[in-house]
């Protein structure tokens, strides 16, 4: 009896690796590179969850070209280095048609060599500095005048003249910063109401704008007391692109010093629905942030995209995601909206080739995504809207403004002119 | 000229007619208005036509409106909106009171019977910036005289800001009305800085007046006004300005001294709190305890969980198992009493945890110093996968008390009240350890299991037992930390990751096995750090700066500020 069950799991088995030989060809290799492990892992995991969720979304209807996607998961453990040796294996050994990943731009930086080399495909979806423009990376991330630059115009119309800048200390934040001031100056601010110090080199010029603390900063004392003197003149916000959880000492320290959302608005660049998880989102009520997508988005698609992806996570099977307390957000909207753009242009071009791909992506797809329409342009970025939106005690945003259709630019150092 | 009268009569009875009809519009018949527009423009239409009204029904309104305590509900299915605000004390059903808001009496159902409304079953009626903006140009100058002496210093400063020399008479009424000193000086500035817009002579005394009040807020305004008079050509009002300039950048001086000082002392009291209790472990027992920062973490996490059991409650998953803890569901001031519970809790809860840790693995390692450290960096791991494995790899949420999150403010200095409670804090621990450790015959058994465990053992003293109680203190004191450190900062896995190197710095600097040579070098180290930020305004260079400064420091007194001497050979 023993022996005939044997047979038949034998049988099976065999069966099974029969049946998924002859799926493996109908299937088309992606990958997913994202940290799953160490600092960035809090906020990555997220995306590799509705990159898999998007995969088997697409799947049940068809796959791509009739083609099932096959996720091909690394984990970049949030060590550049790795990232880089990661995307060489999705590349040269797993052969992936497409690579969806990293977060932090040293990531980005650190894999484009290996992209450029190969000529592999990489979307990217999270806020970034701009500056770059490779024919290896598609940017559904935010470019600096699809957050940054629409905030400061809300400021404005709401009537604020002064502005205060601080920031995490790496690239991103140092070069929104020196976009931002640029951006200010030609708005007519004058350099005497933008605070938080310059640094200035030997010929004068400007190069660093805003006040830097490093990762994991707890002491905001100093800042804060500086930010209140600052406030004191005059009808006063604050640009914020501190990182993660600086977030917490910094908004505390703002509190007891008697600052609110109703004498200096903090408008913060970082945190979105899935950072308020960790932070006491009960302080930042009235904070406002800037995103070109929010879980609070009143329309049928994007109730349909958070409802199944919440029926999804209760479903699955995957290891490690977890199921609780889920959020939607802007980065993971943008990975989304990536893999149906990615889609799209693999249809028209009819090929899986990254040259015909890249060529149908820059001929201009749309996709009606949960943020609304989306598009991708000639030089490698996607117009999309922006909201701007206040924090609710819920840790959600209650949108005040929208700005329809921006287009994506990157090289935005020296555009603008100070009058 | 009968037709003349006529037309007067005529003219001013339509004019009554008019006053008529407006006067029935009442503040209350408006806000009803503007709640139920559909439009905004014609919602902010609405709330701006009531600036300068004096009704007392408007400011309560508005407010409910702000902070989302007006609702719309409906008698019965056809009938039209009523917004309600909702007062009075919740009964066991948590309903209230409602009252129309178009009239200000109860909202009666069918039967003439006043009708009572739960909160949470109704929608509050929405409000955005914009609104909120409207509603504040409204209770700005109604706010001149509200009773609440920080939203009256806003106020006026507020108004001061608009330098609107039609807003002099208003403001002049006031202060003749107002007693508090603050508000008086408020005043005074809003109405000196708003004669920088008058005439000649009043912008002369204007700007006198204003140095000698050391105004902060009109530093920019004065500016402005005096570039202005410079470009007209008037070089005594220009120079008055600058004087004015010169002796505000002066108080400025002056507050950020005083500030540097106050925070410098807060935040050497921070580094004494969570260094006194590695001062014990590491000083004192020898032990190079690396857990010392997840003891700080365990303190702090037994915070959060008091402050939800206070609350409604929490669930943790515990190696497989939901270990569902219910709340008190605790509000207003008992609530706020959570983190008074909390303190002696955390001592106990990382004191049990170092015991714990004590009698497993470190009583096995006191002659071995190197082992200890790497047993304790093990152990440190393992409790952070703990944590993780509990709490969820995400940091958690503290919300501080009332009495953690506001301040003081004096000659323009800010005393956050938190940080006035960790310089006490900081104290009484300081004053506690040294009552233990001096008065007590625990302190006298501690002390001489310290100096010699072999003799002390001879003379019948139960060394193991005094180790571990000396242990569970250490322990306990950084259980108290992180208590107060989840008051400031971030409560994750992680968090005595970023104290543990800060804990040793102090320690080594003090001089190992010297608890006064701990607290000079922690208030030493706060205000060092504190004023190179404020000289240097850069918080990375203030901090390498003082690493520098440490290493420098101990190149030339290797053994810290303070020498524990001894005869013993092993030294």
């Amino acid at each position: 009896m023993l022996k005939v069950n044997q047979l038949m799991t034998a049988g099976a088995l065999a069966l099974g690796a029969l049946v998924s030989s002859v799926h493996a060809e109908d299937t088309v290799k992606v990958g997913v590179l994202h940290s799953l492990s160490g600092t960035m892992a809090i906020s990555e995991t997220s995306l590799r969850d509705v990159l898999l969720f998007t995969f088997d979304e697409i799947n049940a209807k068809g796959g791509v070209l009739g083609k099932k996607i096959e996720p091909v998961v690394v984990d970049g453990a949030s060590n550049w280095p790795l990232f880089a040796e990661k995307a060489k294996q999705l590349l040269e050994q797993d052969k992936v048609s497409v690579t969806f990943g990293c977060w932090t731009s040293v990531s980005r930086k650190s894999v484009l060599p290996v992209y450029e080399k190969n000529n592999g495909l990489l979307f990217y979806p999270v806020q970034y500095e701009g500056q770059e423009e490779s024919q290896n990376v598609f940017y559904t991330a935010e470019a600096v005048n699809q957050q940054a630059t629409p905030a400061i115009d809300y400021l404005l119309k709401q009537g604020y003249t002064k502005f205060y800048l601080i920031g995490t200390d790496y690239v991103y934040p140092q070069t929104t910063n020196l976009v931002l001031l640029e951006y200010l100056l030609s708005k007519g601010v004058a350099l005497e109401n933008i605070g938080g110090g310059f640094k200035k080199d030997d010929s004068g010029k400007i190069i660093s704008a805003g006040k830097y603390t490093p990762f994991g900063h707890t002491d905001y004392q100093q800042i804060v007391a500086e930010i209140k003197q600052f406030a004191a003149g005059g009808k006063t916000a604050v640009v914020s692109t501190l990182n993660g959880d600086t977030n917490v000492p910094f908004f505390k320290e703002y509190a007891a010093a008697g600052l609110t959302a109703e004498t200096a608005p903090v408008v913060s660049f970082s945190i979105s629905e899935d950072e308020f998880r960790g932070l006491p989102a009960k302080q930042l009520v009235g904070q406002l942030g800037c995103w070109t997508y929010f879980q609070s988005i009143k329309s049928p698609a994007n109730k349909e995209f958070v409802k199944n992806f919440k029926a999804w996570l209760k479903t699955t099977n995957v290891p490690g995601i977890v199921k609780e307390g889920r959020v939607t957000c802007s980065p993971m909207v943008l990975s989304y909206d990536g893999v149906y753009l990615w889609k799209a242009a693999v249809e028209k071009a009819g090929s899986f080739d990254v040259d015909k791909v890249r060529a149908a992506l820059k001929s201009g797809l749309s996709f009606d995504g949960p943020g609304g329409k989306v598009t991708s342009q000639p030089n490698m970025h996607m117009t999309k809207n922006v909201f701007i939106g206040e924090t609710t005690a819920k840790g959600q945003f209650k949108i005040l403004e929208e700005f329809k259709d921006v287009y994506g630019e990157p090289w935005l150092l020296g555009k603008f002119k100070s009058k | 000229m009968r037709s003349l009268t006529r037309f007067i009569f005529i003219t001013l009875f339509g004019l009554l007619a008019f006053g008529c009809a407006f006067a029935t519009e009442s503040p209350r018949a408006i806000i009803t208005a503007a709640i139920l527009a559909k439009d905004q423009a014609h919602k902010l239409e609405l709330i701006g036509s009531l600036v300068g009204e004096s009704d007392e029904a408007i400011k309560p309104l508005l407010m409910a409106w702000k902070e989302d305590g007006l609702f719309v509900c409906k008698a019965s299915d056809d009938a039209p909106p009523l917004p309600v605000i909702l007062t009075g004390d919740k009964d066991a059903n948590d309903a209230q009171a409602a009252l129309r808001v178009d009239n200000g009496q109860p909202l009666l159902d069918a039967v003439g019977k006043p009708v009572r409304l739960v909160a949470g079953d109704l929608t509050s009626v929405e409000h955005d910036a914009e609104l909120r903006h409207a509603m504040k140009n409204v209770l700005d100058l109604l706010d001149l005289a509200t009773p609440d002496i920080i939203k009256r210093i806003q106020a006026i400063q507020a108004v001061g800001f608009s330098q609107d020399v039609e807003k002099i008479p208003a403001l002049e009424k006031r202060l003749s009305l107002e007693k508090n000193s603050a508000a008086r000086k408020s005043l005074l500035e809003a109405l000196a800085v708003t004669r920088l817009k008058a005439s000649d002579a009043e912008k002369l005394s204007a700007f006198n007046e204003l140095k000698d009040l050391h105004s902060l807020s009109s530093y920019d305004l004065i500016r402005t006004a005096m570039r202005e008079e410079e470009k007209a050509g008037k070089p005594e009002l220009a120079e008055a300005g600058l004087h004015a300039l010169k002796a505000i950048d002066l108080h400025k001086t002056k507050i950020n001294v005083f500030g540097t000082l106050f925070r410098g002392l807060s935040l050497g009291s921070i580094l004494l709190i969570v260094a006194i209790g590695l001062a014990i472990t590491f000083g004192l027992m020898g032990v190079i305890n690396m857990a010392h920062g997840e003891m700080i973490a365990v303190g702090a996490y037994t915070t959060y969980l008091v402050e939800n059991i206070f609350g409604t409650g929490i669930t943790i998953p515990f190696f497989g198992f939901s270990l569902p803890i219910p709340g008190i569901h605790a509000t207003g001031w008992f609530y706020q009493t959570y983190f008074l519970v909390a303190l002696p809790l955390s001592f106990l809860a990382a004191a049990l945890v170092g015991i714990a840790l004590e009698r497993s693995i470190i009583r096995f390692l006191y002659r071995r110093p190197l082992e200890s450290l790497l047993a304790t960096w093990g152990v440190s791991l393992l409790l952070q996968q703990a944590l993780k494995l509990m709490f969820g790899s995400n940091n958690v949420q503290v919300s501080s008390p009332i009495y953690l999150s506001g301040n003081w403010t004096i000659d323009d200095i800010t005393f956050g009240w938190n940080r006035i409670f960790v310089i006490g804090f900081a104290g009484l621990i300081v004053f506690g350890v040294w009552l233990i450790l001096t008065k007590t015959p625990l302190g006298l058994l501690i002390r001489s299991v310290m100096q010699n465990r072999n003799m002390a053992s001879c003379m019948g003293v139960r060394t193991e037992r005094v180790n571990m109680l000396t242990f569970g203190l250490g322990s306990g004191l950084a259980g108290l930390a992180g208590a107060f450190i989840s008051q400031i900062g971030n409560v994750g896995p992680s968090l005595g990751q970023n104290y543990i190197v800060d804990c040793f710095m102090t320690v080594v600097v003090g001089g190992v096995g010297n608890l006064a040579g701990t607290i000079y070098s922690a208030l030493g180290i706060g205000l060092v750090d504190q004023s190179l930020q404020q000289i240097l305004l850069n918080p990375v260079l203030g901090k390498i700066l003082v690493l520098v400064a440490i290493i420098l420091f101990l190149q030339w007194k290797p053994s810290g500020l303070f020498v524990t001497r001894s005869r013993n050979l092993d030294d």
